[in-house]
């Protein structure tokens, strides 16, 4: 009994605790709020590793016999109920250039002068709505800058186009694109590429002009800025027609609980019905991006290793103040063997101590680390204010806020790692209390 | 190095009729050696004492006699070199140490100069303190009531019971040797073991504390040793044994016979 009697008393009399309670108390707080912005920054990272890619991808290569068409394909992948929406695209390069730009100012500065590596990306509009996120970013969360007139036909010429000779097709553009090259709605673009020529395997050049109906925001900065969402037909046509379709994107009702499962199951199935010449064609958007995610995975592992390190020094403030209670109290010692209790009793009495000190700590840190990681912003924005200095500056990010993410597992397993490392640095000196010869603690003053 | 004769120590005449009663205490043949660097100092020279229920025994002698060495490991507290310790028949230093507490705590009282009182407890708590160790938290739970009924009774007898929650900073020097008296009572032990237990405090103070110790000693039948350089003192109790240099030389029959 006496244990855990002496325990809190010594844990509310002595105020030297509240230096180890203070420790951890940091140590904790710090982890948890460290770790949920790391987590936030790193699910922000895995978003934009994974871009506007769909849960699951076709990637047939033509060259091995696969059709050309991809009707067949989607055919076999809609038979399926778990699959939400596909869509095929084909996905092409190209530069692009405005009419009319002088040869200096595209010399000087490309970018600014319009020679633009850009992607192009020929689409079906509603089978793309179905499996991609793109009627969102056509008609944004953020108003857009120059929005298409109709986010359901966003190829649709742009109002009030009036066009120079034959009216062009349309595209629409990333917003960063349209916004770097400092272009609208109604203008005229020209996109050169490279079209391959089946008969001798060469490419040959060839440019077309389009007509800008509008812009898209997707939020991935790469993505906006290179992105041209174009009518399928028409690209395969500027193509030179020897290609329909270069992926077939799949969106699933639940990817976290079908992903593997259908993968497997439509590798098997195209395979058997000659759509696909090899089952690698159909991946998760995690196989293909598999290294930059293990690279994310690893610098998460990486960080809580490092961090973990303040647990010790959380440890040896515990170690410290339990070494000078242990001299401080080594006439209590005395008392308590002359009154009967044993070596291991007292052994216990100090490592309780250093049990209070870190379930208290930890308990308080991790209390004030969740609740600063779920008010990351507003505290951000009263410190920037307080102190005059723009702490997180939203332009660098791309984001608006600060991402966190408190994951409970991890604020659990930092408050039981502090408790270990606490009672494990309390043993030394709890031990050598238990090794006090008595009598000469009884002597001490 | 020589070993000196152990000291043979019988029950005086006039406590002859009580030599019927099988002892409490018996220590036999106890030597106890410090080591300094690489040299032995003996400290005690072979003792054999023996102590029945409700004998009240002094224990004499100039500083550094080994007086307190003696008490210490009469009380199981320091490891004899040599010889055995025997409460109620059971030989203190050869159970393992949990065992060893056990019987501390179960037979033994202390009563130490300087009260060796716990600062952050209250007069109640200390004195309920060998109690706790008693006890596991569980079985003190159900016995707390019980315990310090126990506790408050002894402390008001004492004259306490208005400082039950002052912690020993608060008290006097009187004050502070009823709590520990109090403390070394609860557990209703065998053996009380005082060493100078008025040795800190003024004549007044003294005399009260004694007065105390003497009556709970006489009303509870306990054998007891008291450690005193007060020959007066020493007088009051039945039985005196002078030491000298780790041994006893002397014993003589005191007032208290």
């Amino acid at each position: 009994m006496y244990r855990s009697f002496l325990s809190r008393r010594y844990l509310t009399a002595r105020l030297i605790n509240l230096i180890g309670i203070g420790g951890v108390f940091v140590a904790v707080g710090a982890l948890v709020l460290i770790v949920s912005i790391m987590s936030g920054f790193l699910e922000e990272s895995r978003r934009a590793v994974r871009g506007s890619l769909a849960d699951l991808l076709v990637l047939p290569r033509h060259e091995s016999g696969n059709p050309a068409s991809a009707e067949p394909l989607l055919e076999a992948i809609r038979a399926d109920g778990r699959v939400a929406g596909s869509a095929a695209e084909l996905v092409w390069a190209g530069q692009i250039s405005q009419p009319g730009r002088q040869f200096q100012r595209v010399y000087s500065s490309p970018i600014a002068g319009g020679a633009t590596l850009v992607q192009l990306v020929g689409i079906d509009v509603p089978d793309e709505f179905s499996a991609s996120e793109l009627l969102p970013a056509l008609s944004g969360e953020r108003p857009l800058s120059y929005p298409v007139a109709d986010p359901l036909d966003p190829f649709a010429p742009p109002r009030d186009y009036a066009p120079r000779g034959r009216p062009k097709a349309s595209v629409v553009v990333g917003e960063e694109l349209l916004r770097s090259l400092d272009l609208a709605p109604h203008d005229e673009i020209q996109i050169t590429t490279g079209v391959p020529d089946p008969a001798t395997g060469d490419f040959k050049p060839n440019n077309r002009t389009f007509v800008i109906a509008g812009s898209f925001r997707s939020g991935e900065n790469e993505t906006d800025l290179s992105r041209i969402y174009l009518d399928r037909r028409e690209l395969a046509d500027f193509l030179g027609g020897t290609l329909e379709f270069s992926q077939v994107l799949i969106k699933l009702e639940d990817y976290e609980r079908d992903g593997l499962a259908l993968r497997d199951d439509l590798r098997q199935d195209l395979a058997h019905k000659g759509l696909i010449a090899d089952v690698d064609e159909v991946r998760t958007w995690e196989e293909l991006k598999r290294n930059l995610l293990g690279a994310i995975s690893n610098e998460r592992v990486l960080m809580m290793i490092m961090l973990s390190l303040v647990l010790l020094v959380a440890g040896f403030t515990i170690f410290a103040i339990l070494s000078m209670m242990v001299t401080e109290k080594r006439r209590d010692i005395g008392i308590l063997c002359a009154l009967g209790a044993t070596p291991t009793g007292v052994l216990e009495l100090f490592v309780r101590i250093a049990l209070w000190d870190s379930v208290i700590g930890s308990f308080f840190g991790a209390c004030l680390g969740t609740w600063a990681a779920l008010r990351l912003d507003a505290i951000e924005r009263w410190l920037s204010r307080v102190l005059g200095v723009e702490i997180f500056d939203r332009q660098v990010y791309l984001f608006d806020h600060i991402p966190t993410i408190v994951e409970p597992l991890f604020v659990l397993a930092f408050v039981v790692s502090a408790i270990l490392v606490a009672v494990l640095f309390s043993v030394l000196p709890a031990w050598r209390a238990s090794r006090l010869d008595p009598v000469q603690a009884l002597r001490y003053e | 190095m020589e070993s000196p004769r152990p000291t043979l120590l019988s029950a005086p005449a006039p406590l002859a009729a009580a030599s019927a009663v099988p002892p409490v205490l018996r220590a036999r043949g106890i030597q106890r050696a410090f080591q300094i660097s690489d040299r032995s100092l003996e400290i005690l020279h072979g003792i054999d004492l023996e102590l029945r229920p409700g004998e009240l025994v002094a224990l004499v002698g100039a500083s550094g006699a080994g007086k307190s060495t003696l008490l210490h490991v009469l009380g199981l507290l320091d490891r004899p070199t040599h010889g055995s310790v025997e409460i109620e028949g059971v030989d203190g230093w050869s159970e393992p140490v949990a065992q060893r507490a056990l019987l501390r705590n179960r037979t033994i009282g202390f009563v130490f100069q300087f009260y060796h009182l716990l600062p952050e407890l209250d007069a109640l708590e200390n004195a309920l303190l060998p109690a706790m160790i008693a006890e596991s938290a569980w079985s003190y739970r159900g016995k707390k009531r019980e315990y310090v009924e126990r506790a408050r009774g002894i402390l008001e007898r004492f004259g306490l019971s208005h400082r039950l929650e002052h912690r020993p900073g608060q008290l006097s020097g009187g004050e502070k040797q009823r709590v520990a008296l109090a403390r070394a009572l609860l557990l209703d032990p065998k053996i009380l073991l005082a060493d100078e237990p008025t040795g800190n405090l003024d004549r007044a103070n003294g005399e009260a504390v004694l007065k105390l110790l003497f009556e709970e000693q006489k009303r509870r039948g306990l054998a007891m040793i008291l450690v005193t350089h007060d020959e007066r003192l020493a007088e009051r109790c039945q039985r005196i044994l002078v030491m000298e240099d780790g041994r006893i030389r002397a014993e003589r029959v005191g007032t208290a016979s």
